[in-house]
């Protein structure tokens, strides 16, 4: 089913396909040495002369940095001076200054798509050694260019509504931080949460470095501050589906997963949960530490708190048998015939805000993660930490729940181990093992911690005198090497590495080892990331536009990032790219309508053979079919007509269409032929 | 009876009974082996329709004659397993609506002419189904695997040498069902991106286009080859063609009236052989 897009305000009424003639072109070519960058490998004077020579070149003149104030006063003027009807600017990649340029043109009175950027630094002078074929080169590049704009059309920008509501992906603190600032600054936020309560990890944890708050204590009131803000829609325990539309108007359909609860109703008593039969489920919250009931909430402090069934393990879904739940509820909320429900959403900008997972540490093997009980990774040290963790924030070791008088913490167990973890540095676990070694000290007196290490990575504010403390003040002793096995030994697990520093083989005799396991994508982050249309790492972390300049919008205009899901972060990171996004969002919604290039295809309808393999072949569905009708009001035939709203210039269609019904405004057959010929 | 009588009795049958407007099908021709295409719209012009070994040519691509299928009506054809494919694709690609074409199925081996079962495109899908298991070894040519033995030049100058006799006489163009577009691309001037010279950047453009066009859709009916009055083997590049997307995509063309395009759609299991 296609939904209704708004349609473009501004009347597109290009002409693509008729010849354009360019006999009185009067172009105006500005080489730009960009200091050394270019000037250093490409003759620029000398360029400028030979452009001088081209046919239709009125002005060619070379100058330090163009893109400065008085270089970009210098194309204004002559642009006035020579009633210039195109502008090539050869210089840097038009990514870097295409718009910088093309505004310069429009204050000069020139339509800003009469300027054309002829890419000779990435293309030319910084992968070329030989000046003299690198300035022929320079010269093949900007004539090419020069023949493209004289054949350029005046265009112009195209002007699309904007729906004020925001949608948030996931719930953990990037999302909510993110939620509650665009909520705050008075625009409809949408946040979507996949499991049955917010919170994400930092819900899990036990305190939080750098000063030991109570993660709970700071985190708890947030989610409670976001399900009750007026201006946010909480969908707990659904995902996102599909995504399409543009930037400032996305159609986004959810899956509302049943939860067999009505939450309507409900008022989060809990009689069910204490009656249910079914109690040895794995929690998931808990990382297996604990145990849950089939019906259940996560932990008591969840928002919504409002229990859900685990269908997989509701003795009832199994057996067809049980409903205690049901019986025991007074205000009949259970409901075991709930079926999954879908909501369309209308929302004018995404924030990307799905978090990381752990590691799963079976890989390392030698270090006996799911064989020996007592080897447990530092999210589950978490949980036992955690006041309202199984043992009640006590550190017990999950075998036998005795107190571990001696603890071997394993820094980098997966990252920077290209064999078999991954490359990169998770950035936290220096950080959080530090943490634990304090948290155990303070727990367990005269308890030994002993940590191996590859570095310490204490950088941010108040990191390097934490990790300090715990040596200094809470006695942790820090090993600087890897560890090769661990097994077991009467009852104690066996720790053998390496202290590089005294070039020295250790053995350990622990009561438990904690891996501080690597910060990794969530498992289907490649496939989410095709659902929402943005580009993710080799890794499957979600990429920035510009690692540097715009380190928190997505590729795809209109979605941004925010948190784990982009690259490893602690909480005052994620928090701050969550701000960062939301600052994004209201700026987007500052305005009424966006303005977008005209870069969008048109058809011919005379020529179109109806064959609908553009239809098809269009990755944002912007090509529907059109009945040409006579005067009686019947079709006479079928063509395909783009709208302009949606489309967003990929040129597929073009490059598919046989009878060559198809042209892109910008990119247009005439100016690529040109462009090619010119070469 | 004779299949060719039989299958007269039943054209007459489907016209005097209203059923269709006209049918399809073959008559003699200039020589003895030559058939032409026969246009019958009432039961006496059944008199002339033959149908034996020679009548090979696919005559599907008359059905998308301007106007023809307008008025909703019926039209019976006489169709091999490469025509009914054909009539899939066209239907696939919105030229005609499958529903009006009655299938007078046929096929030929050596010199034996067999009658197809079924009535409307849709009844010989098992059929296909069947072609798509054998097109592998079916698609298989001796030349072709020649062709494959030779470096990039020695190949080039093959190609080179064959197309040197092309006249740019679009002949191929005319004869394939496939060809249907109003304007094709070799008609636009403004640019011109196929030279229309008959050297050989022209003649490549040319030919190299026509198999893009129809790579995953040519069926193999041998109208083009046959057209061509200079005898290239353009039945080579059809089939070299059908065998990369069949190898690729597991695209046959023509399985069935709603098939996707081959290179308009994609699929997440794709081979991706062709990004570097
Ligand atoms: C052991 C450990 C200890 C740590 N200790 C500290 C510490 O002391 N101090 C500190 O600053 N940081 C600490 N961190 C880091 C901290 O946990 C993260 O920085 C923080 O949780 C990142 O928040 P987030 O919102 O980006 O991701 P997450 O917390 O992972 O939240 C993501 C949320 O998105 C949801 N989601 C995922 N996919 C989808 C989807 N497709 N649709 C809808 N929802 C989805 C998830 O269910 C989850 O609720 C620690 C991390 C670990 C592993
Ligand atoms: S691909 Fe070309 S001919 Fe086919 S429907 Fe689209 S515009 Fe028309
Ligand atoms: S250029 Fe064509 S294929 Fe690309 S978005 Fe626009 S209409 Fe769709
Ligand atoms: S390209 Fe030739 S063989 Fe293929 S369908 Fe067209 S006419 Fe038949
Ligand atoms: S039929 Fe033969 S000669 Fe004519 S255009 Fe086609 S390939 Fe060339």
């Amino acid at each position: 089913m296609r939904t209704e897009y708004p349609v473009p305000l501004a009347p597109f009424g290009q002409q693509l396909h008729t010849y354009k003639d360019c006999t009185m072109a009067k172009i105006g070519v500005f080489i730009c040495h960009c200091g050394e960058n270019i000037g250093a490998k490409v003759d620029c004077t000398k360029l400028a002369a030979a452009m001088g020579e081209h046919p239709g070149v009125a002005v060619a003149v070379d100058y330090k940095y163009f893109c400065s104030d008085p270089g970009q006063e210098s194309v204004k003027k002559a642009i006035r001076e020579n009633n210039l009807t195109g502008v090539v600017i050869a210089a840097c990649s038009p990514r870097m200054h295409e718009a910088t340029f093309r505004k310069a043109c429009a204050e000069a009175g020139l339509n800003p798509y009469m300027c054309e950027i002829a890419n000779i630094r990435e293309q030319c002078s910084w992968v070329h050694t030989d000046p003299e074929m690198a300035t022929e080169k320079a010269a093949d590049i900007t004539r090419s260019m020069v023949e493209k704009v004289k054949r350029n059309n005046k265009l112009k920008s195209i002007e699309v509504p904007v729906t004020r509501r925001a949608l948030v992906i996931g719930g953990g603190i990037a999302g909510i931080q993110a939620a509650l600032d665009i909520a705050n600054a008075g625009q409809e936020v949408v946040l979507v949460e996949r499991e049955p309560t917010l919170g994400g990890h930092m819900a899990q944890l036990s305190e939080t470095f750098p000063t030991l708050d109570c993660s709970q204590c700071i985190m708890t009131p947030r989610m409670v501050e976001a399900a009750q803000h007026p201006k946010i829609r909480l969908l707990t325990y659904a995902e996102v589906v599909g995504v399409d539309g543009y930037i400032g108007n996305f159609h986004v359909k959810v899956k509302m997963k049943a939860r067999y609860v009505d939450t309507e109703s409900c008022t989060g008593c809990g009689d069910c949960i204490t009656k249910c039969p079914n109690k040895k489920n794995s929690s998931e919250f808990d990382c297996g530490l604990g145990k849950r009931t089939a019906i259940y909430t996560p932990f008591a402090q969840s928002v919504p708190n409002k229990p859900i069934i685990d269908k997989a393990n509701c003795t009832y879904f199994k057996n067809g048998k049980c409903k205690v739940c049901q019986k025991v509820c007074e205000l009949n909320s259970i409901n075991f015939e709930m079926q999954d429900e879908f909501i369309d959403l209308e929302v004018g900008a995404i924030v990307v805000a799905t978090g990381f997972q752990v590691q799963d540490n079976s890989v390392y093997g030698e270090y006996g993660y799911g064989k020996y009980k007592d080897v447990i990774n530092g999210l589950q040290f978490e949980r036992l930490a955690s006041a309202s963790g199984p043992t009640f924030g006590k550190i017990l070791r999950p075998s036998d729940g005795k107190e571990p008088e001696t603890v071997v913490f394993i820094q980098c167990a997966g990252s920077r181990d290209p064999s078999k973890g991954v490359r990169y540095c998770s950035k936290i676990c220096c950080m959080y093992t530090a943490k634990h070694a304090m948290l155990y000290a303070h727990k367990v007196h005269g308890g030994k911690s002993n940590i191996f290490y590859m570095d310490i990575r204490a950088a941010g504010k108040g990191y390097d005198e934490f990790t300090r403390r715990a040596i200094e003040d809470d006695e942790a002793s820090y090993l600087r090497g890897r560890v090769s096995k661990v097994w077991e030994e009467n009852g104690k697990l066996m720790v053998r590495g390496v202290d590089t520093l005294l070039g020295k083989p250790v053995v350990i005799a622990a009561d438990m080892v904690v891996l501080a396991t690597a910060m990794v994508p969530q498992p289907d982050a490649k496939d989410f990331a095709k659902v929402v249309g943005i580009g993710y790492d080799e890794y499957g972390f979600f990429n920035e536009a510009h690692l540097k300049l715009r380190p928190v919008e997505s590729s795809t205009a209109g979605i941004f990032l925010a948190g784990a899901c982009q690259s490893p972060k602690d909480i005052p990171d994620s928090v701050a790219q969550a701000s960062a996004s939301a600052s994004k969002v209201l700026a987007l919604f500052s305005k009424e309508k966006l303005e977008r290039e005209p870069v969008v295809a048109t058809n011919n309808e005379t020529t179109c053979a109806g064959c609908w393999g553009c239809v098809l072949a269009c990755p944002y569905n912007a090509i529907e079919k059109k009945d040409i009708l006579d005067r009686s009001g019947k079709v006479i035939k079928r063509v395909a007509s783009v709208n302009p709203g949606l489309c967003q210039g990929c040129g597929t269609c073009v490059s598919f269409c046989r009878s060559n019904s198809l042209d892109l405004a910008g990119f247009t057959e005439q100016q690529i032929f040109a462009e090619v010929m010119g070469l | 009876m004779t299949i060719q009588e039989q299958y007269k009795t039943r054209v007459r049958e489907l016209l005097s009974s209203g059923t269709v407007k006209m049918v399809i099908g073959y008559k003699a021709g200039t020589t003895a082996d030559r058939r032409r295409p026969l246009f019958i719209r009432t039961p006496e012009e059944a008199d002339q329709l033959l149908l034996d070994s020679a009548c090979i040519a696919n005559l599907s691509g008359y059905l998308i004659a301007e106007g023809l299928l307008s008025d909703e009506k019926r039209v019976g054809i006489f169709l091999k397993p490469d025509g009914i494919r054909t009539i899939n694709i066209l239907a696939a690609e919105a030229q005609l609506n499958i529903e009006q074409i009655i299938v007078l199925g046929f096929d030929i081996t050596g010199q034996e002419v067999t009658a197809l079962q079924g009535e409307t495109a849709g009844d010989f899908s098992a059929l296909i189904e069947s072609i798509k298991e054998g097109a592998p070894e079916a698609l298989k040519n001796p030349l072709i695997d020649q062709l494959e033995q030779l470096n990039p030049k020695e190949r080039f100058a093959y190609w080179q040498a064959e197309f040197s006799r092309c006249i740019k006489c679009y002949a191929c163009r005319q004869a394939c069902p496939m060809c249907y577009c109003r304007r094709c691309i070799v008609d636009c001037n403004q640019p011109q991106w196929v030279n229309t010279s008959s050297h050989t950047l022209g003649n490549f453009e040319w030919n190299i286009v026509r198999a893009f066009h129809l790579s995953g859709r040519c069926v193999g009916c041998g109208n083009c080859d046959r057209a061509c009055p200079v005898n290239i083997p353009l039945r080579l590049i059809n089939a070299r063609m059908a065998q990369e997307v069949l190898g690729s995509f597991d695209h046959l063309a023509g399985m069935s009236d709603t098939q996707e395009p081959v290179l308009a759609s994609f699929k997440k299991d794709d081979s991706e052989t062709f990004i570097l």
